[in-house]
């Protein structure tokens, strides 16, 4: 015996396809209700006439409305006027489901690192310029320490000759003229303009992966965790992904290159930030990040599956255990 | 190949190589595409750079009219992106407030394109957006409980034949029209390059005893597609 239901109606048919009992739905719907049923039944809920159908034939078993038994059962269908009513709630559905991935922190999370992605490769390029541009005019400055301040040193530097005193040197021979060093002033601006923006989408970064990630954020750094749930397209597919892939997400043009030219595999992805990794010597760091890799899954698993959230205990696991491998598989004093 | 002037809708017709449907929303456009005034009607071409069935009824070497849908029927169209020829099929299907009644149900995965769809299906009644998965046929299709007559499908997934043949079965009244757009470079890589892999769905396709009417080369248009010209 098997029960059927959709949206407005539920049946019970059986083996010889026969219906046996027909509940429909009386209550006139609206289409904000309809989409609500709607909601229900896409999750396998059973709703109420399904409900009552149920109460009456224990044994019957619910089918998918696909099944390849319901093709000759003649079954209760909505009418013309419900299934007007059920095109205006699906519209309505549809706006809901949109308005529900609004709210999904994934993506949210893309759009944030994907924007400090795109600052960083301008702010890089930007900077370069402005160092080259002052480097001609002052070439006796010496600016390795200045280097980071360099922008704002420069905005607060009236005249090229303010500039050259800071850095102890005499100004040019031919100064740049008035409007050549008011160019050079707003490039330094928009420098420092790039430089802070940069910084306020860190710590929006940091702010939302510690909430979405707290246990991967915990023993990888909320950046890295939010580069690898991006990266993997979403926290659950991120808490699917084997561990061999966490190690090599963001590698994938080596990886790919393994696979089709035998190249040699890569060690590490986007994990090779982590400090363990790029602090370590190379020889382990293969190792350290298998193993890093694997603890990151598990921690990505129990942030997605809503486990309980990992902390500093586990973290200082990991680093003995890093510590651990590094003494075994790295003698300094061979070398 | 050019043709003469053939009108293969009250909606549609076909001047040489150019599509055009009458608009069922009047001056709006739907994606930037050309539009004229003829007696007070507007007529929007058809993009075929921009739209695989719009490529394919330029392409195709029988009567363009068999690839559309009758109007006022129901359809599934699985991979609605923003609408492009959703808003077509919508003017030849459903006319304008969709005077023929049809249902266009247009599915498709992506909140973003669905986005665009919503505000598509406002001012087209007879679209019907879906926000799910075309290999989860049973979470919305008891929008489609009496069957459909034309099902249209671009997904370009690996194992789209088999995300086609499941729909097909499921959805397809006997004698209806079904497309496959099919994308090579989405399958799994086979030595044989992009032949290999439409001679394999060929295959897949007839043993599944789906008929092939044509299988429509897109080259030209769009690179590496085929369109599969099915009936059940």
């Amino acid at each position: 015996m098997k029960l059927w239901q959709d949206w407005q109606a539920a049946a019970v048919i059986d083996e010889n396809f026969e219906i046996l009992e027909v509940e429909y739905c009386k209550r006139s719907l609206n289409k904000e209700q309809v989409a609500k049923r709607l909601n229900l039944l896409s999750s396998g809920v059973l709703l109420e006439e399904a409900r009552h159908l149920q109460q009456r034939y224990p044994e019957a078993i619910l089918v998918d409305s696909g099944d390849e038994f319901l093709e000759n059962v003649e079954l209760p269908y909505p009418d013309d006027e419900r299934m007007k009513i059920l095109d205006e709630a699906a519209l309505i559905l549809s706006k809901q489901n949109v308005d529900d991935s609004a709210s999904d922190p994934d993506r949210r999370l893309e759009h944030l690192i994907r924007a400090s992605d795109e600052l960083r490769s301008s702010w890089v390029l930007l900077e370069a310029r402005l160092i080259e541009w002052v480097v001609l005019l002052l070439p006796r400055a010496r600016m390795e320490e200045d280097r980071n301040r360099l922008a704002k040193i420069i905005i607060s530097s009236e005249t090229i000759s303010d500039l050259a005193n800071h850095f102890n040197v005499t100004p040019p021979n031919i100064p740049p003229s008035e409007s050549e060093w008011q160019v050079i002033k707003k490039w330094a601006e928009s420098v420092a303009s790039l430089q802070s923006q940069l910084d306020r989408i860190e710590s929006a970064v940091r702010e939302l992966s510690l909430e979405h990630l707290p246990s991967l954020s915990a023993i990888a750094g909320p950046l890295i965790a939010a580069k690898l749930c991006v990266a993997a397209h979403g926290r659950m597919r991120l808490a699917r992904l084997p561990a061999g892939t966490v190690q090599i997400l963001g590698a994938e043009k080596a990886f790919f290159s393994h696979l089709k030219q035998g190249t040699k595999p890569p060690k590490h992805g986007l994990i090779y930030s982590h400090v363990f990794i790029s602090r370590s010597p190379k020889p382990v760091r293969g190792r350290i990040s298998r193993m890093l890799a694997a603890r990151m899954s598990l921690a990505a698993r129990i942030d997605a599956f809503n486990g309980t959230s990992w902390g500093d205990e586990e973290f200082r696991l990991i680093e003995e255990k890093v510590e651990k491998i590094r003494k075994q598989y790295f003698d300094s004093k061979k070398r | 190949m050019v043709r003469k002037n053939v009108d293969i809708s009250s909606n549609v017709k076909l001047e040489g190589r150019a599509i055009w449907t009458l608009s069922a929303d009047g001056n709006n456009k739907v994606y930037g595409e050309t539009t004229r005034k003829k007696r007070g009607d507007v007529w929007r071409r058809w993009d075929p750079y921009r739209s695989k069935l719009g490529a394919a009824i330029l392409r195709t070497k029988k009567d363009p009219a068999i690839l559309f849908p009758s109007p006022g029927s129901t359809v599934v169209y699985l991979g609605a992106a923003h609408g492009t020829t959703i808003s077509h099929i919508h003017d030849h299907l459903c006319g304008k407030n969709n005077k023929f009644s049809g249902r266009l149900i247009s599915v498709d995965i992506s909140p973003r394109c669905l986005r665009d769809l919503n505000h598509l299906a406002v001012r087209r009644p007879g679209i019907i957006p879906v926000f799910g998965d075309a290999r989860k046929l049973e979470s919305w299709s008891y929008l489609v409980p009496k069957g459909a007559d034309w099902l249209f499908q671009d997904v370009s997934q690996a194992g789209q034949v088999d995300i086609f043949i499941t729909a097909c079965k499921r959805f397809l009244r006997p004698n209806s029209t079904a497309l496959l757009s099919l994308k090579g470079a989405s399958e799994r890589f086979n030595e044989g390059g992009d032949q290999a892999i439409f001679l394999e769905t060929n295959e897949k396709l007839l043993n599944s005893g789906i008929k092939i009417v044509e299988s429509i080369e897109l080259s030209g248009f769009e690179e590496q597609h085929m369109l599969f010209h099915c009936v059940i």
